[in-house]
């Protein structure tokens, strides 16, 4: 990658997470959004445009979990603090709490997120301390204890030393529980009943306070932000504290507190019908702040919105136009909304992709008109010879019809280009465009462009959640744009958050709408599933659905009889038991037969599956055997139904055991075990044509390491055409060898290209944010440890046992990805290049060449040198051909 | 790679009936040492009604399921479930393998009944299930261990590099590649060249 490239062939999206904390601060010499979030970050905003101004992410949770976000300069009763003096140490900027044990206190410089102090407490319970809570009250950070359903303590520092004010004040408190009491300000509110109970923890007389309520809360009580002593209960927002009072008959799901013309005002924000609506109160005398009050529509895919914070300019007063309200919403998305109107949105759902596909953008419309032409000369069976002519007449009309038109767009009155072609979204001539599918966790789906990255569409899918055992969400490929004038469709297989069946949602991946009736609420729970092949009227790809009391399913009803003939198989991560079916479609029904079962627990069943890796299905093997030294050729064992299965328990002896298992799920053999031991997760496994690459935390040497496995057949093959799972297989020849890598490995991914034919790289995705191209030579289990000539003929590289992390091989150069967690690979249209995107709390999208760009010139092509010689050539080579005829004649007439 | 020694038994049941939970008698393999992997199968022979049922069984095409309890050394039990086309079972006139994979512990993680010789088709016909002349089973049992994973060999790696360093102090040249082996990229071009000079050379005289 040269200088001039960066960014040319990828992009990357900074995000921070679902939003915590808030803070909206318009009157601040730099106007400024603060926010904490679920993902352990904290961040600026720019309040124009909802860029980021800074970023720190902090520690994984719990560590990074931020409990307290306290900004200095904020018109709150509970916050008396005083900004640091010029180049001094104390004060702050903005303080976060965050962890539990130890507990990190943090002072931060807002303009550039610069860490300016830190301390830390390390309390004597780790496990009481994790439900601690913190106040802040006049430049004093108080840490807040509770032992359940006896006493609180709390205890008293310095908040920019950390320095202790004295000793632990202990509160007895019998009736507090984890589930009815919460902190607001310096109140400990607890619901009892019909009361609310509750505790001022600073003042001095420890005076229970006692406020009765209509009705029995039915949903937990919140605490009410920049007020001190105020929970919502139900929607319904009751004071404990005497010093501050609330507007009775009160309800909305979201408020807010912030100040308007020099006023404190109490904001709160309502979701009905698609239009949102904000209102206010003046708090002293609960007049209607009438200048703020805003309606406007919210878009759907948004979700729930919910106010965070919200603060207006001192400018200008009397108008509420100046206000900015920053909400959160369900589907993970912060939403700024200024003079009725969402001024900018951040999708920070997008910080947990849990799915991702490149869908082919389809045909242009005469092209596609072309694909249809050959569709039917291919489909027409009648007679040679009208075949032959109604080809021909077929070619003869198309062009005409192209020609005209051509004609008509000329004169400006074609028909209108549809809403793809329009938006750009059609298929390039290298296939290197795709749109871009990503499902995220909160349900939540964006068609983005590989390419510029640009959200061409959006979709929320509220109440669907992943299924147990942390799997998530499925996005399914059920058709693809090849087949004109088809539409693509996809299909994400998720679970119902309140019944716990199955949910199957149908849409369109290049337009984001609606398909074959959207949603689809199944009446049973989803055990396992599978692709089948494609249907000859639609070319749709069924689903096929085992169901947990083993029925199976085919989604849609009509590709049944696909299913005919079909295995599965299910895997218990917890007891490492497997489970093999056949499927069987007979008289219009279909039916499972449970046919083999594998026990990988050991005997105590203390062994607990952490990895599978099956097979890309869409990839394919190019080259069937390795020409070794002696020009002999090593067959390749080329299994489709190999899986990997990697177990890992707690031994007495070696402290650690991982065990890998090869296991053909089709019949349940189990082709072939290895024991690792004094070895641990995490593990990150890569399993592409005859070989499989995992790597893991060797605790014995303080390591990672990564393992690879090539399986062979041998000199000569069995059955070169088609694969048998029944017949036993020979026992493959296992080449294994072991690699020491000097980083900590989050994930790790091949590359696939369409016919296989380019060289596989490994993509190592990194914990400090890289993506390492790792090309398979380096971790060929066949490297030779003696220098033979064997080898050497091979091509193997000899070995070496620590791998080369060379620089030119970080494939996102400085643009890392923050929490990378998984790499996604995808052919593209081009042999030589594979498309990748990498998640995490970041998303980024490049290619890669591992063989380089084979099959096209370079881009330093000298397109203008070349012709000006060609041209040059051409000219002189006629110039002397004709002085040299003129010579002969001249010598003819001597 | 056994961490210790020991003995188990499988008592094999079969289900000759497609779609029914019932399993029979097949016999016993006994198998006294999982290190050495011998094994003592005693499998009596199928009655004729037995015989007619897995004939049925190929027709339609079904799969011939194997239960196979494995009692340990401990007393412990598991059961296992294999299966494979019946027609295949047939063909083979009776002849399997079973499968046992091994643990390091001694686990038994899967069994795994196939047959050795390749089908002459994939399903079978009348005239093939009547070519069936065996009424015994005769069984091989064949035991797969669980290897030991390689680690990072730096020491022998650093052996080497200080065994070639002195090596080459003491001037040593192992190549032993034969000479044509280790020149032949100097001597194909001197070869084609020659044969390139003859040519021209040829074309002059003329």
């Amino acid at each position: 990658l040269y200088e001039d490239q960066i960014k040319k062939f990828d992009w990357r999206g900074v995000n921070v997470g679902a939003l915590k904390q808030s803070r909206v601060d318009l009157n601040h010499f730099q106007p400024r959004i603060l926010v904490t979030t679920y993902e352990g970050v904290v961040a600026s905003l720019c309040v124009k445009t909802g860029e980021l101004v800074w970023r720190q992410v902090l520690e994984q949770k719990p560590r990074g979990d931020v409990k307290l976000l306290q900004v200095s300069g904020f018109a709150d009763d509970s916050s008396d603090t005083a900004a640091a003096p010029m180049g001094s140490n104390m004060g702050f900027d903005m303080l976060t709490v965050q962890g539990h044990a130890p507990a990190l206190v943090r002072g931060w410089n807002t303009n550039m997120g610069a860490l300016e102090w830190e301390w830390s407490i390390m309390p004597m319970n780790t496990e009481r301390a994790q439900d601690a809570m913190w106040i802040y009250s006049k430049s004093v950070l108080y840490h807040v204890l509770p032992a359940w359903r006896s006493h609180l303590e709390v205890t008293a520092y310095f908040a920019s030393s950390g320095h202790s004010t004295g000793s632990t004040s202990k509160v007895i408190a019998p009736w507090i529980t984890s589930e009815s009491c919460t902190l607001s300000g310096t109140f400990y509110v607890c619901t009892d009943g019909k009361q609310l109970i509750s505790l001022d923890l600073v003042s001095k007389s420890g005076q229970v306070i006692r406020t009765s309520l209509e009705a029995e809360p039915k949903g937990k009580t919140q605490a009410l932000t920049g007020l001190n002593g105020v929970v919502i209960v139900d929607g319904k927002p009751i004071s404990v504290n005497k010093d501050q009072s609330i507007c009775g008959d009160l309800r909305s799901s979201s408020f807010a507190v912030g100040s308007f013309n020099y006023r404190k005002v109490l904001a709160y924000a309502d979701l009905s019908s698609g239009i949102l609506r904000i209102n206010a109160l003046y708090l002293d005398n609960c007049a209607p702040a009438a200048e703020l009050e805003q309606s406007l529509p919210f878009p759907e895919h948004f979700g729930t919105p919910s106010l965070s914070n919200f603060d207006c300019k001192q400018k200008r007063n009397g108008e509420g136009k100046n206000c900015l309200f920053l909400f959160s919403s369900t589907s993970e998305s912060i939403v700024a909304v200024q003079h009725g109107r969402v001024r900018w949105s951040r999708e920070e759902s997008l910080a947990n992709v849990i799915d991702s596909q490149f869908v082919d953008l389809p045909l242009a419309d005469t092209e596609g008109t072309l694909e249809n032409e050959m569709k039917g000369k291919a489909g027409d069976f009648t007679s040679f010879e009208r075949d032959i002519a109604s080809a021909f007449l077929r070619r003869i009309t198309t062009q005409a019809v192209q020609i005209r038109s051509l004609f008509l767009h000329v004169i400006g009155l074609g028909p209108p280009p549809t809403d793809t072609q329009r938006a750009g979204l059609v298929r390039d001539s290298f296939g290197l465009h795709k749109m871009l599918v990503l499902l995220t966790r909160a349900g939540k789906i964006f068609g983005i462009d590989n390419v510029s990255g640009k959200h061409h569409w959006q979709l929320h899918l509220p109440n669907v959640i992943g299924f147990a055992n942390d799997e998530q969400m499925r996005l399914i490929v059920q058709r693809s744009a090849k087949h004109f004038p088809l539409q693509p469709l996809c299909t994400i297989l998720g679970k119902n958050a309140v019944s716990g069946n199955g949910v199957l949602y149908r849409f369109n991946p290049i337009t984001g709408k609606v398909a074959e009736g959207g949603l689809v609420q199944l009446d049973y729970r989803i055990k396992q599933l599978s692709l089948l092949g494609e249907t000859e009227k639609d070319f749709l790809k069924g689903i096929l659905l085992l169901d947990a009391s083993n029925k199976v399913h085919v989604y849609p009803e009509h590709a049944a009889p696909l299913a005919d003939g079909m295995y599965l198989y299910t895997a218990d991560l917890k007891t490492a038991e497997l489970a093999g079916y056949f499927v069987k479609y007979a008289g219009g029904q279909l039916s499972s037969t449970h046919i083999w079962n594998a026990r990988l627990g050991g005997h105590n069943s203390e062994q607990q599956i952490i990895g599978v890796a099956g097979k890309n299905p869409i990839e394919h093997v190019h080259s069937q055997g390795r020409v070794l030294g002696d020009r002999s050729v090593l067959y390749k064992y080329i299994n489709p139904n190999l899986v990997a299965f990697v177990t890992q328990a707690p031994d007495s002896t070696h402290k650690s055991v991982l065990n890998l298992y090869l296991v053909d799920v089709v019949s349940g053999s189990v082709v072939f075990t290895m024991t690792h031991r004094k070895v641990r997760a995490p593990l990150s496994i890569v399993h592409s044509e005859n070989w499989l690459a995992y790597s893991y935390f060797n605790e014995k040497l303080r390591r990672t390491e990564i393992t690879t496995i090539e399986l062979y057949e041998g000199k000569s093959q069995a059955n070169s055409s088609v694969w048998s799972s029944l017949q036993a297989p020979p026992m493959p020849l296992v080449e294994r060898q072991s690699y020491i890598l000097p980083t900590i490995v989050e994930a790790l991914r091949e590359t696939i290209t369409e016919r296989g034919i380019t060289n596989k790289h490994v993509l190592i995705g990194t914990a400090s944010g890289s993506i390492v191209e790792m090309p398979w030579h380096l971790l060929d289990p066949r490297r030779p440890i003696a220098s033979t000539t064997q080898g050497r003929e091979e091509g193997a590289i000899p070995y070496i046992p620590e791998l080369p992390l060379p620089t030119e091989s970080h494939i996102n150069y400085n643009q890392t990805v923050a929490r990378l967690r998984n790499i996604y690979t995808a052919p593209s249209g081009l042999e030589s290049t594979c498309l990748v995107v990498a998640t995490g709390l970041d998303l980024f999208v490049t290619r890669v060449a591992p063989s380089k760009t084979f099959d096209l010139l370079k881009e330093d092509f000298d397109y203008i040198l070349i012709s000006i010689v060609l041209v040059a050539l051409t000219s002189g080579s006629l110039i002397v051909k004709h002085l040299a005829s003129r010579k002969l004649l001249k010598q003819a007439w001597k | 790679f056994l961490e210790h020694d020991s003995w188990i038994t499988v008592e094999l049941q079969h289900s000759l009936a497609a779609n029914s939970e019932s399993f029979s008698f097949r016999g016993n393999v006994t198998i006294p040492s999982l290190n050495s992997g011998l094994a003592n199968v005693e499998q009596p022979d199928l009655s004729t009604a037995d015989l007619d049922l897995l004939k049925k069984l190929a027709l339609g095409n079904e799969f011939y399921r194997l239960k196979a309890t494995v009692v340990y050394s401990n007393g412990a039990k598991a059961q296992f479930i294999t299966s494979n086309k019946a027609c295949r079972l047939l063909q083979a006139q009776l002849n399997d393998v079973l499968w046992v994979s091994l643990e390091p512990s001694g686990y038994v993680t899967g069994i795994t009944v196939s047959q050795d010789t390749a089908p002459a088709t994939i399903e079978c016909t009348q005239e093939d299930v009547n070519k069936l002349l065996e009424t015994q089973f005769s069984t091989d049992v064949l035991i797969r261990h669980a290897e030991l994973a390689p680690v990072p060999d730096t020491a022998g790696f650093i052996q080497k590099v200080e065994r070639e360093r002195e090596a080459r102090e003491r001037g040593e040249v192992r190549d032993n590649r034969g000479f044509f082996a280790k020149y032949w990229m100097y001597i194909v071009p001197v070869v084609l060249l020659v044969f390139i000079s003859g040519a021209t050379n040829q074309d002059g005289a003329k």
